[in-house]
């Protein structure tokens, strides 16, 4: 029974996303729905350093931008026949780089570290506008094609994203999990400790920062596919914000959270965006609600009363012990 | 019998034009527009233009008493706006696509326009690609892209400013900006004038300060400066260069966008005299009657005079309105391409004489540029100096020309 509520989440998961082409409900809401899709798996990314690790990056849109413009730009380059593998690569490409960054950003911590990483993500935005004969600058690639099995309808592109996705959810989802896992929540809730118990919260801080971005790299990748265009946008601080105010509105002490957070920042753009180009007031709005009624966000309203839920308490026994 | 047979007649005679109105269709266009932030006054431009065609293209009617409806929607940025465009195909069920301030959110939403086979009607970004190495079938364009701009500007250059020698480039570190030097060079070295350049200067976009640049121009000591800003940024550079006296020490030459009404309006009495300027229109020419009703009707609605992204956004709309007339519906996509081809349009820009056009390879808008120096008029207030002393350069001079779009095809790819 137990086992049935772990995975409870992830039958909901399947059951939405998949029903959702049951009941059809139009070539654009598939799309949209597409987006919500992959900007989830960004937002999970995002939320393993921000809700598990502790560690608030202001610079993810970097990774997700250099999976998106490898991703591309390999496809411009060679055809779209390995468009499978060019996302993989445009993942180990950011996973490459957040390396670099995380050796440096993660001798900081709190406000610095999350200035910093603003800085490198804005440098590399600054970078992909002014390289212009390269990255094609501010007017950014376009005519991405995708391989003729992913063409023609967007059913066949979203099942592909669902996917990727579902598979990096699930990998995610074990990390956060296992015993690794248990110590990036130790890392959130008394770094000292994990030091005492003889292990390095750098190294992992580390480790994380990269998982992170790797999969933040699959996310843009993925969604260069959907559009079949990539600018500099993708890069720039907006986009980094948008991953923190997906796991605030959704949740960040969840696994699942930024999911519902990415739904409704999604939503609100589409449903809100229709109406008056003022849209994101709506977004200010939700985020003060959700901030001061529900801090945990909209998937840890069951938790308003106190209670807290296997996870949590399995962790605070590590760390307490 | 008979009676009944009559009666039925005059039921059906009666039923018949009722039928007809509420069978009449809504033909709807999906626009874009940046509505807020700098761009902003573009699109609410835009947005009144629209407005005054539609009532225009109405009022005169359409095949089967069809009406035109445009929504507009902020475009924010290229993954919004070609999130929006694909709606506006799917589920809004548009026929056309509309818009577009900006040249990098053009190049990805005239991707959707290919894809889904859906006509997309530019009105004011001007980024030469689209109707160059980035050209599709279903892309129009109803503004000049930057290349016309450029290229009259070469001309005005090389006949009108003598003594020079020496250039010097300042414009925003971005596409719009880079290409309009890489025009505006390779239109002189085809008219065969000698040129240095002495400085090339890339501040980024909407930056607040220029005076850096402002003193190294100085210092380089050009003949002529050439600026390719626009909005806000010409705004502040020319105030912040004028204490400096920039404009007395050397030729200042700003034909894109620089004799914008927003920026005579915004710099009013700051304006310096007798510098080179264009704008994609002019609010005091031609002084056609087309011209002059186009800028009243404006004036009457907003309650200000357009900037030139209004005009485009104007000729837009009656473009459309054209095709649907010739084809006779909006659904055959095909035909409707084929009638905008090389289609005749007559707009507020064009002088006694000529007619602007469509060219039908390129799907570009073909129209006669006229270059400026600023002079004092307050006609048009707040603005206090005006452009004047014209000169009209042949729209068929300007465009098309294959062997630029070669160049830039081997330049910027396809």
């Amino acid at each position: 029974m137990k086992k049935l509520k772990d995975y409870l989440p992830w039958i909901c998961y399947f059951v939405f996303f998949l029903g959702i082409l049951l009941v059809n409900p139009g070539t654009h809401y598939i799309h949209l729905v597409a987006r919500v899709i992959i900007f989830s798996l960004y937002a999970v990314a995002f939320n393993l350093l921000y809700g598990t690790t502790g560690l608030v990056s202001f610079g993810h849109a970097l990774f997700y931008g250099i999976g998106a413009y490898i991703t591309g730009m390999l496809v411009k380059a060679t055809g779209p026949e390995y468009f499978l593998l060019f996302i993989v690569l445009g993942a180990a490409g950011a996973a490459f780089v957040s390396f670099f960054i995380g050796l440096l950003t993660l001798r900081l911590t709190g406000i610095y570290f999350t200035m910093l990483t603003l800085a490198f993500a804005q440098l590399a935005w600054g970078l992909t506008f002014k390289l212009y004969h390269f990255t094609g600058g501010d007017d950014g690639i376009q005519a991405i094609a995708k391989p003729a099995m992913l063409t023609g309808g967007v059913t066949k592109y979203y099942l592909f994203s669902f996917v990727v996705v579902a598979i990096c959810m699930y990998i995610l989802w074990r990390i956060r999990r296992s015993p690794f896992g248990s110590v990036l929540n130790c890392i959130r809730q008394n770094p000292q400790r994990i030091t005492f118990l003889g292990l390095n919260v750098y190294k992992n801080q580390l480790k994380a920062f990269v998982i992170s971005a790797f999969f933040a790299g699959v996310a843009g990748g993925l969604y260069a596919g959907l559009d079949g265009s990539i600018h500099p946008d993708m890069l720039h601080w907006p986009t980094s914000g948008n991953a923190i105010l997906m796991a605030t509105i959704g949740g960040m002490g969840t696994f699942f959270g930024p999911v519902i957070g990415a739904g409704i920042l999604t939503g609100l753009e589409e449903i809100v965006g229709k109406y008056t180009e003022y849209w994101s007031f709506s977004i200010g709005v939700v985020v003060l609600i959700v901030v001061l009624l529900f801090p945990r966000g909209v998937l840890g309203i069951k938790r308003l009363a106190g209670n807290k839920n296997k996870e949590e308490k399995e962790t605070e026994v590590v760390c307490n012990s | 019998m008979k009676h009944k047979l009559i009666s039925l007649l005059l039921i059906l005679a009666v039923l018949a034009p009722l039928t007809a109105l509420y069978g009449a269709e809504t033909i709807k266009i999906g626009a874009l527009y940046t509505m807020t932030g700098r761009g902003g006054q573009y699109g609410k431009d835009s947005e009144v233009a629209i407005k005054i065609a539609l009532d225009e293209v109405n009022a005169k009617g359409l095949p089967g008493g069809a009406k035109l409806e445009v929504i507009i929607t902020d475009d924010k940025n290229p993954q919004y706006a070609v999130s929006v465009a694909k709606r506006y195909i799917t589920d809004e069920k548009c026929k056309f696509l509309f818009g577009i301030i900006s040249t990098g959110i053009g190049l990805a939403v005239t991707e959707v326009s290919k894809e889904y086979k859906v006509i997309l009607v530019g009105t004011d970004h001007a980024g030469t690609d689209l109707t160059a190495n980035k050209f599709q079938k279903y892309y129009f364009r109803t503004s000049n892209n930057t290349f016309q701009s450029m290229m009259a500007g070469a001309y005005y250059l090389k006949d009108e400013v003598k003594n020079w020698k020496k250039i010097a480039y300042i414009g925003p570190d971005y596409a719009y900006g880079r290409d309009q030097l890489m025009e505006l060079k390779w239109g002189l070295d085809k008219l065969g004038v000698k040129y240095e350049v002495v400085g090339e200067y890339w501040p980024k976009l909407y930056e607040p300060d220029y005076t850096s640049y402002i003193t190294a121009i100085i210092k380089a000591a050009p003949d002529i400066l050439v600026n390719g800003m626009w909005g806000g940024d010409t705004v502040s550079f020319i105030k912040q260069a004028k204490p400096y006296g920039l404009f007395n020490k050397m030729k200042y030459f700003h034909v894109d966008a620089g004799g914008n009404y927003e920026a005579l309006a915004a710099l009013g009495a700051d304006m310096p005299e007798g510098i080179i300027m264009s704008a994609r229109h002019h609010n005091n020419w031609p002084e056609t009657p087309a011209n002059k009703a186009y800028i009243q009707k404006f004036y009457k609605a907003a309650g200000r005079y357009p900037s030139y992204a209004a005009e485009g956004a104007y000729v837009g709309i009656h473009v459309i309105a054209e095709a649907i007339r010739k084809v006779g519906n909006a659904n055959d996509t095909e035909a409707l391409v084929k009638a905008m081809e090389g289609m005749k349009i007559q707009t507020p820009e064009d002088p006694p004489g000529f007619t602007s056009y469509i060219d039908p390879k390129t799907h570009q808008i073909v129209q006669v540029q006229a270059i400026g120096i600023t002079v004092k008029n307050d006609k048009f207030p707040p603005a206090k100096y005006m452009l004047g002393n014209f000169k009209v350069y042949p729209a068929d001079k300007l465009w098309p020309s294959f062997e630029y779009i070669d160049y830039m095809t081997k330049v910027k790819g396809k």
